[in-house]
């Protein structure tokens, strides 16, 4: 089988994405396709030519794209390509071994003070976690992730550099899963507890392709994973913990994860229980909440022995929507925008479905009718920010509660 | 109020949201995905919004779909 992508739409084999690498002479700077296969060619046709791109979600509406600083005759710029014409799949990787240090992508991630911060990656950090070899030559990938975001980049790499299929199943009808999972004998998912979630519902049978399943991105859920076994007897259980900063870093059987001895001297836990990432792991980024040399994951942790430790809360003030990281300035400062609003607070409110959605609570002048200014911020909002930044519920209060230090009491 | 009518009331806030069509009968073996298109994030708010209704946390051990299974974990409360 020689599938590169398949999708609803469509299928692509490695030797179509051959030539419509071939095809191509130019390449926007900032790619930001509604396609994903068009995504991972321009991605691909990138690390060809070693030419420098910036990687935006397909949902960014402008508002968002104007925050983060991007103008609009930089989002249409083109570069020419200067590239050899390619036969093989291992001319392709000759290619991009070749021109990996002058390539560079740079990811936008939720930033903790307003907007998204940018972080630079060469093709090392990104790919660091990509295992090659003869035992991986069979995988078939399930591709459950957002392909702009760092959990998806790793899935494409290490499916691509065994020259896997990747079987687009993220956006796909939830009903038409099962059995494309099946057709194509996918042994490999990685997905976020709230995607497995998703598609629990509609599988029928048991899929016995399944080899491994990750989870990432989220808090583990051991019930989940009791569920999961029983429709994916054969498969594997696998708990990783990433970040756009680092990568997939750790992983785990249930909640317990190891520090492998490649990294034991870049991790460590400072006395406040936070875990510490030496930035030697880490892209590249001028934002980057730096202490000496170390990065502050904002995760707290319990250690367990020298080796292991388990995951106990955030720190920071940041909220995982279903695996997607929201700040809850850059929300409350959209709503302060509308008319009539005096002040906000935005909420996590937890849930089995999503781990947590976001909620508002909102100040209003008097007199006004709270139904209307409701259906104005979500208009309002929906235009601006990408759906899981949305509050799903609105309240509204006599004011916002503050803690002496004046800050407000997010919990 | 009945607890077919606030639980209409609460699909309805999410359908409107979402600029479907409200729904005026609730019936029994409507499927909150298939029927309803309820995503994860409409099915997060669902159960928030029936937690602050009734008290309970519907998806809680397993897998709910139809407004008759939602009405079931309901009423055992």
């Amino acid at each position: 089988m020689d599938i590169f992508f398949y999708w609803e739409k469509g299928v692509k084999t490695y030797q179509q994405l051959i030539e419509d690498v071939n095809n191509q002479q130019k390449l926007k700077r900032y790619i930001k396709e509604i396609s994903v296969y068009d995504v991972l060619k321009d991605l691909i046709v990138s690390l060809i030519s070693g030419d420098k791109v910036i990687l935006l979600d397909n949902d960014f509406t402008d508002e968002e794209i104007k925050n983060l600083g991007i103008s609009a005759d930089e989002l249409n710029e083109e570069i020419e390509l200067k590239k050899d014409k390619i036969s093989t799949f291992e001319e392709l990787l000759d290619q991009i071994e070749k021109n990996k240090e002058n390539w560079e992508i740079v990811l936008y991630t939720s930033g903790t003070t307003g907007r998204p911060k940018r972080v630079k990656h060469k093709l090392d950090s990104l790919a660091r976690g990509v295992k090659i070899s003869e035992e991986y030559k069979n995988n078939v990938w399930a591709f459950a992730y957002n392909p702009t975001h760092f959990a998806g980049l790793q899935v494409f790499f290490q499916a691509f550099y065994n020259k896997n299929p990747l079987i687009y199943v993220f956006d796909m009808d939830r009903s038409k899963i099962e059995e494309v999972l099946n057709k194509f004998k996918v042994t490999h998912i990685s997905a976020t507890p709230t995607f497995y979630r998703s598609i629990l519902p509609y599988i029928k049978g048991q899929i016995l392709s399944v080899e491994r399943l990750t989870m990432g991105g989220e808090k583990y859920d051991e019930t989940l994973e009791n569920q999961l076994l029983n429709f994916f007897p054969n498969a594997k259980i696998r708990n990783v913990y990433a970040s756009t900063e680092a990568g997939s870093i750790f992983s785990a059987k249930g909640d317990i994860f190891r520090i492998s001895s490649r990294i034991r001297d870049q991790i460590k836990i400072s006395e406040e229980s936070e875990l510490l990432i030496h930035k030697s792991l880490l892209g590249e980024s001028e934002t980057l909440e730096l202490n000496g040399e170390w990065y502050k994951t904002g995760d707290l942790v319990e250690k367990i022995d020298d080796e292991h430790f388990r995951f106990i809360s955030r720190k920071t003030e940041m909220i995982n929507v279903g695996g997607y990281k929201v700040n809850p300035h850059e929300v409350e400062n959209e709503i302060k925008k509308v008319n009539g609003v005096i002040d906000v607070i935005v909420k996590a409110r937890n849930n089995k479905i999503t781990g947590n959605i976001l909620i508002a609570e909102v100040e209003i002048k008097e007199g006004l009718d709270k139904k209307e200014i409701e259906k104005e911020i979500i208009k309002t909002l929906k235009g601006k920010l990408q759906s899981w930044k949305i509050p799903r519920i609105i309240t509204f209060v006599d004011n916002i509660e503050l803690t002496r230090t004046g800050k407000k009491v997010r919990k | 109020m009945e607890i077919e009518d606030k639980l209409k009331d609460i699909i309805n806030i999410i359908l409107e949201k979402n600029e479907k069509e409200r729904i005026e009968v609730l019936n029994d073996n409507l499927s909150l995905r298939n029927d309803l298109e309820m995503d994860s994030l409409d099915l997060a708010e669902f159960t928030v919004r029936i937690e602050d209704e009734f008290g309970v946390d519907v998806f809680e051990d397993g897998i709910v779909d139809t407004i008759k299974e939602v009405i079931d974990k309901i009423e055992k409360r």
